[in-house]
């Protein structure tokens, strides 16, 4: 949720202007403030293109900046692969070092008083991680040894997802989650431990077996692309699903407070103010039950695949 | 013109999505609360359950609300 100023081209409107603005930026940004300059790392024509900022990379006279992302001067093309540490990416390891250090202290209080009944943040992590554990992952995932050598997986999963859904509701923050390169990535993952875990539990044999969907042999022509599609698809809603759900939360605080301009008038001010209120309240629900369900629907996959007879 | 019925059909179409998905979820927060209601000691069980189904819908009209923000965002 930011506001910074933007050079944005004449024929896109206000709704591609509000996503533009909650996308990547080069720069760490907090609200519409720049705290800093953060560096371009391009890579094309065969080499790698080291740059400490924008600035620094426009002066170097190969690229500039044209609507907040790198172009070729000499042919107004986007480089080949863009592998800059931008805005989104520090906010990701600003979650890293959160749960980090929340997840280390608890861990260092059990291990000083392991007798000792928890407290304070302590009690939070371990009532999430109890829930998770138990509710989540054990209950979703049928095979027991699975479901405890992929414990950490799952936890690191929610709690990842549960910070940066929050520090995006934090006055200024951005939310790494409402982006799709973000969510993209946590989805492949999630893919992976999907199909990785079903062939190690399993075997090869019977994961295969599962793509006829339990139907008789002369079915295999419709049931396998329909199997197949399907494990893609799983994938694929779970990254639509939470980057849809960060970013709707966004697009409808940002067309509320819209609105005071829009009509130009103070009078529309408290409506705008209150409905506000809600969806923010609204939002930081939707932070956990967002969290929570793609940490419950990769279980619930996984224990799926990974059955024994379908 | 054809980027008016390009956002006409934008309105349209998340207009019938949603249409689709609050029938579908309403339906489903009926269920539950019956089933809940008559068996108040799986209500854990039904809660989860129903999340997931929700989810799952949700997903659907979410995919379909992406294709019509694509036909908003559409320029030229």
């Amino acid at each position: 949720m930011s506001a910074q100023p933007h050079q944005t081209p004449a024929e896109s409107n206000v709704f591609t202007q509000l996503l533009e603005e909650l996308g990547d930026h080069h720069g760490f940004y907090v609200g519409p403030y720049k705290l800093l300059d953060l560096p371009i790392i391009l890579w094309d024509n065969g080499r790698l293109h080291l740059y400490p900022s924008p600035t620094a990379m426009e002066q170097a006279g190969l690229y500039r900046m044209v609507e907040g992302h790198p172009v070729r001067v000499a042919d107004g093309k986007p480089p080949a692969l863009d592998l800059s540490i931008t805005n989104l990416v520090v906010y990701q390891w600003l979650g890293m070092l959160l749960v980090g250090i929340a997840l280390w202290r608890a861990v260092r209080r059990y291990r000083a008083h392991p007798l000792r009944p928890p407290r304070g943040l302590q009690n939070a992590i371990e009532a999430l991680v109890v829930f998770i554990r138990d509710e989540v992952v054990f209950a979703n995932v049928g095979h027991q040894r699975l479901g405890v050598r992929l414990l950490p997986y799952f936890l690191t999963l929610f709690f990842f997802i549960l910070v940066l859904n929050l520090l995006g509701l934090v006055p200024g923050g951005h939310t790494a989650t409402g982006s799709l390169a973000v969510t993209g990535a946590l989805a492949t993952i999630a893919f992976f431990v999907i199909n990785g875990g079903a062939i190690a539990t399993i075997g090869l044999k019977n994961w295969l077996r599962h793509l006829l969907g339990g139907g008789p042999l002369w079915l295999s022509p419709i049931l396998v692309p329909i199997e197949i599609i399907g494990m893609f698809a799983k994938a694929f809603a779970l990254c639509v699903r939470l980057f849809a759900n960060m970013t709707a939360g966004h697009i409808a605080l940002l067309s509320l407070v819209g609105l005071i301009f829009f009509f130009g008038t103070v009078l529309i001010a408290p409506v705008s103010v209150a409905f506000s209120v809600f969806v923010y309240l609204l939002e930081t629900l939707v932070a956990f039950l967002q969290a929570y369900i793609f940490t419950i629907l990769t279980a619930v996959f996984l224990g799926l695949a990974s059955e024994e007879t379908h | 013109m054809e980027l008016g019925l390009a956002w006409l059909a934008a309105g349209i179409g998340v207009g019938i999505s949603v249409l689709g998905a609050g029938t579908g979820i309403g339906r489903l927060g009926a269920a539950a609360l019956e089933a809940a209601s008559r068996q108040p000691e799986t209500a854990a069980e039904t809660r989860t359950l129903m999340l997931i189904a929700a989810a799952l819908i949700e997903g659907i009209a979410l995919i379909a609300c992406i294709v019509c923000i694509l036909l908003a965002v559409k320029t030229a």
